[in-house]
């Protein structure tokens, strides 16, 4: 990770948004895989999450108040773990999965994006940069209480859910 | 990295085209699409001055997915696709996406020559030790004791076919592994091997969740290349027959000069300028 | 040679010799010489099996007018020496009226030579050589060739000067001296032929019909050659890949021909015309591309030199007998056109044509040459200039949502290449909707075959789709290197007051059947003339075309090419 040792609000927002853009991108991805394989629950939960990611990102435009925030190139920039903090792993996914595994896959996004912010409250430039920080830390803490919650109604499944009674397609 | 507005910037969001894969959830494809948006992004490159091209099998419907020119070609020619492209059009970035099937079994001789000709385009092969598309046969790449095709009861018995060390043999000028599962790492390469003047060739590891399900232990397995790459051809090559297979980056980097066609010594010629050759 | 000579329109004159005796390079220098002089020819050569030191023969048809085929009878044949010169007595077809002049000290003259019964005479041939220093025997065969059909010295030497030049003067003047003493030497044999070149005379060429095709290449516009070698075809890779450079294109010898014709559809989906040139081997390996090429609707062109098959066959010799394949070879239903050359001279204008009609269809195209056509060197008139060029309808301002396979009147939908924003689009072997992303919708299947098909058989191929010439209730219907002989057999017929009408197809594939019933209108007998065994012409005749009742075949597989005698004979059987 090549962090600046001291970074300055427009930094901070600049980080924040491209957090919540590349997540929701990712949750896009993924309910578009559902989509495809008709798993529609999932289709639609990870149609929420990504709306629920560009909302935060919207939300954190609008606090940039019109100024242009830097471009968060993702390979110039390296997060501290393989991606963005919110960025879910989309290997772990399956065509079967289930809300639970789609809401525990979230909540570990949201705990490393607190981790994340705890990090840059950190190496903030000044003041106004720091309270940033741990304004998005306390967000993020709210995010994963959510998840938590949202959890909590998607008991994990018992064994075999991800078996599939038909065969595999051929295909070319 | 700071210093263009998001405004202006392209992200690898632009470089995904609106059809919706058709691979398995968990596929390491998903995330190969995503490293070869994530490069061209970096790379700032215009869309329509790319191109990606491609063979048969899961790995080759990914030119559709992206937003840039593509052609979904027949199986195994998709390096001769992209060395025709490259060499009529030069001042285009040409990406060959392949398989471990499409790329060393049907397609294995224009493998080799790709390499050996040093054409400047960047050959993406996603290996996954299986044939997807057609239920999961052994590909040249399998492991022999692999055992789970109806068509290679108890294994093939066949040792598998080493790409990058053929690469090398065959003259590649850069070689890399790389691992789907680390999106960025795995777009950091595939950057480097587009700015790299010559052929150069990225090989994947991008696990078969459908027919391999064991790959998903491969996220276990890799690490980065402990060493720094090499520009000896044969000091890489030892270190990748010896290797457990699994190391990830740069793995061979020369500067042997690029494929160029010859240019024309003066200005170029109309037809009409042939005609005294035949004139008696 | 002797004053009772009598006037000719065309004499067919053969040098052999083996071992490195020069016959081709001899055979070559008088027909440039006979150009010069103002007369036409046609060179084929006919030679044995090894790379080098192999026995080779050169036979110049020397004619007044153009010719295109070889002639009926070989009238003076040369030979240098007698080594394996039986091999080739079927091709040179020696008869009484011929004469052979062989060396005075060379052994005795091959049997299937001595049977033709044609007057054997001998010259001291290697001794005249000898006599000069550094004197080389076919210089001497050249200069007996020279007297016999009364070439002047000069116009020998001219061209012995430009052959030898990068030799030096020494060997420049050894082979004068051993012309000269050929030409000497020949003057005690009575040899009763003697052109005399037309008056008027027309800018000429010497080209053959791989070099031909490959300039008519350039001319339609190609700049991106992708090929493998193989015979006949690698002189137009030859010939185009320095070519090439000079017009700003390039080619790239591939691994195969899988990689050629993969390549060359890479280089034309980038939007710059691509050929590539095979034979019949070839084509086989690429017709799964071809097939590609037909379903993402890129143009390309390829050029088959036929020889003889199948398999490897007879590499070195001509057969129209890659039809088959090249019509109907591709899997699935695959419109695609294929265009064959009708004689020399016209492999420019054909694959000229080819590249025009590929670009403008946005299709494959075939073209069909053979080894006859390919391998043979012609004196002819200077080509005319044709309009055709490669005008591919291209979308320069794509707008939004763009369909590159986009249902059109026409059936050809513009496209992108890429370069051009907006214009982004992935070309696809599956089958695909019009915006191209992969479909097995029954309605887009059966959309895009229509448009595939309407493409080819709405647009206008003109009156370049056959040469037809002549009236009469006989029509002879034919194809490729066949057209020549029939040509002749034909002007012959006429003279003896047999009215024939000519019908030799240009375009092979789509099929033409109004344009071909309005061409057959008041025939009532059709001889149909081909260069195969089976037959596959008049198959394909028969499956796409209305014929008339009465059908004669004259069908022969190589590598002997017709002769206008045999036509003749099938004309006046079919009368």
């Amino acid at each position: 990770m090549n962090e600046p040792k001291k970074i300055t609000v427009e930094q901070m927002l600049a980080r924040a948004f491209a957090i919540e853009r590349e997540a929701q991108a990712r949750y896009a991805d993924l309910a578009d895989q559902m989509l495809v394989h008709n798993n529609q629950e999932l289709a639609e939960l990870f149609g929420k999450l990504a709306e629920i990611e560009g909302k935060h990102a919207t939300k954190i435009k609008q606090r940039a108040a019109g100024a242009e925030l830097p471009y968060i190139s993702p390979l110039a920039y390296r997060w501290p773990g393989s991606e963005a903090p919110e960025n879910v792993d989309i290997s772990v996914a399956h065509y079967l999965m289930t809300p639970h595994h789609a809401l525990k896959m979230a909540l570990a996004g949201e705990q490393r994006a607190v981790d994340y912010f705890e990090d840059m409250a950190k190496v903030a430039a000044d003041g106004a940069a720091k309270a940033l920080a741990e304004e998005f830390v306390e967000e993020e803490r709210e995010h994963v209480a959510l998840v938590k919650a949202w959890l909590a109604k998607y008991p994990e499944p018992p064994a075999g859910w991800d078996e599939d009674d038909d065969p595999p397609m051929l295909q070319e | 990295m700071d210093a263009t507005p998001m405004s202006e910037a392209l992200t690898p969001r632009d470089y995904k085209s609106d059809i919706k894969p058709v691979w398995c959830p968990g596929c390491g494809d998903y995330s190969v699409l995503g490293s070869i948006t994530t490069a061209l992004a970096e790379l700032q490159l215009p869309p329509e001055d790319v191109a990606v091209v491609s063979g048969i099998g899961c790995s080759s419907r990914i030119p559709a997915y992206a937003n840039t020119y593509g052609f979904h070609g027949v199986h195994g020619r998709s390096l001769a696709l992209g060395t025709g492209l490259k060499v009529a059009r030069p001042e285009l970035t040409v990406i060959v996406a392949s398989g471990d099937g499409d790329g060393f079994s049907i397609g294995g001789n224009h493998f080799l020559h790709a390499c050996r000709r040093n054409i400047d385009l960047t050959y993406i092969v996603m290996d996954n030790r299986v044939y997807g598309m057609t239920k999961g046969q052994p590909s040249p790449t399998t492991e022999p004791d692999w055992a789970e095709s109806a068509l290679a009861p108890g294994g093939t018995g066949l040792r598998p076919f080493h790409p990058l060390v053929i690469a090398l043999a065959s003259g590649a000028s850069f070689v890399a592994r790389a691992f789907s599962g680390d999106l960025l790492g795995t777009a950091a390469l595939i950057a480097e091997a587009i700015q790299h003047e010559g052929f150069s060739f990225v090989e994947i590891l991008s696990p078969c969740v459908t027919f391999r399900p064991d790959e998903r232990e491969w996220r276990k397995q890799v690490h980065p290349s402990p060493v720094e790459p090499t520009d000896d051809p044969a000091r890489a090559a030892r270190r990748i027959m010896t290797d457990d297979g699994f190391n990830t980056g740069i793995l061979f980097s020369g500067e042997r000069s690029a494929y160029a066609p010859a240019r024309p010594e003066g200005p170029v010629v109309e037809p009409a300028y042939f005609e005294a050759e035949f004139a008696v | 040679m002797t004053t009772s000579a009598t006037e000719r329109t065309s004499v067919v004159l053969a040098i052999n010799g083996s071992g490195g005796a020069g016959a081709i390079t001899a055979g070559s220098m008088l027909l440039k010489a006979a150009a010069r002089a103002g007369l036409y020819g046609l060179l084929t050569r006919a030679v044995g099996p090894q790379i080098r030191g192999g026995e080779a023969v050169a036979i110049l048809r020397l004619a007044t007018a153009p010719v295109e085929c070889a002639a009926d009878r070989c009238d003076l044949q040369i030979a240098i020496d007698w080594m394996n010169a039986d091999r080739f007595a079927a091709e040179l077809n020696l008869g009484p009226e011929s004469l052979v002049i062989g060396d005075a000290a060379a052994e005795e003259v091959p049997e299937a030579i001595a049977e033709s019964g044609a007057r054997i005479e001998a010259l001291p041939i290697a001794e005249l050589a000898k006599s000069v220093k550094g004197g080389r025997p076919n210089m001497v065969a050249l200069g007996i060739a020279a007297a016999a059909i009364g070439l002047p010295a000069e116009a020998l030497e001219a061209e012995i000067v430009e052959t030898l030049s990068s030799k030096g003067e020494a060997a420049i003047e050894a082979s004068k001296a051993a012309l000269a003493a050929g030409m000497e030497a020949a003057s005690g044999i009575d040899f009763a032929a003697k052109l005399t070149p037309p008056d008027k005379k027309e800018k000429r060429w010497i080209i053959s019909g791989n070099e031909a095709a490959g300039l008519g290449a350039i001319r339609g516009g190609v700049r991106f050659v992708a090929a493998y070698p193989i015979t006949p075809a690698t002189e137009i890779l030859e010939w185009m890949s320095p070519a090439l450079v000079k017009a700003g294109g390039s080619l790239v010898q591939a691994e195969d021909e899988l990689a050629s014709i993969n390549m060359i559809i890479g280089a034309s989906y980038g939007g710059v015309p691509a050929l590539t040139a095979t034979s019949g081997p070839g084509l086989a390996l690429m017709l799964e591309s071809v097939g590609l090429a037909i379903a993402s609707e890129v143009p390309v062109v390829i050029v088959d030199v036929m020889r003889g098959g199948p398999s490897t066959g007879i590499p070195t010799k001509s057969e129209q007998s890659d039809l088959n394949m090249a019509l109907n070879g591709c899997h699935g239903d695959a419109p695609h056109i294929v265009v064959a050359p009708t004689s020399v001279a016209d492999c420019l204008f054909t694959t000229q044509w080819a590249v025009h009609l590929a670009e403008a269809m946005q299709v494959p195209t075939i073209v069909l040459s053979d080894q006859f056509l390919g391998q043979a060197k012609a004196v002819i008139d200077r080509p005319a200039d044709v309009a055709f060029i490669a005008n591919r309808k291209v979308e320069t301002a794509p707008a939004e949502g763009y369909r590159r396979y986009a249902i059109t009147a026409d059936g050809v939908s513009p496209m992108t290449v890429p370069g051009i924003a907006g214009g982004q689009y992935t070309a696809d072997g599956l089958e695909h909707n019009p915006r191209g992303t992969p479909s097995t919708a029954a309605g887009d299947h059966a959309s895009q075959l229509d448009k595939r098909a309407d493409k080819l058989t709405k647009f206008d191929y003109g009156q370049h789709w056959a040469e037809i010439d002549g009236d009469g209730p006989l029509a002879v219907i034919t194809w490729g290197s066949s057209t020549a002989p029939a040509r002749e057999a034909i002007e012959i017929a006429r003279a003896q007051g047999i009215d024939v009408k000519l019908v030799a197809l240009r375009l092979l594939a789509p099929s033409r059947p109004d344009a071909f019933a309005e061409a057959l209108k008041g025939v009532e007998r059709a001889l149909v003339v081909e260069q195969t065994h089976s037959g596959q012409f008049l198959r394909h005749l028969r499956a796409e075309y209305d014929l008339p009742g009465e059908i004669t075949h004259l069908c022969r597989p190589g590598p002997l090419n017709f002769r206008a005698q045999d036509v003749l004979a099938a004309i006046k059987e079919a009368k």
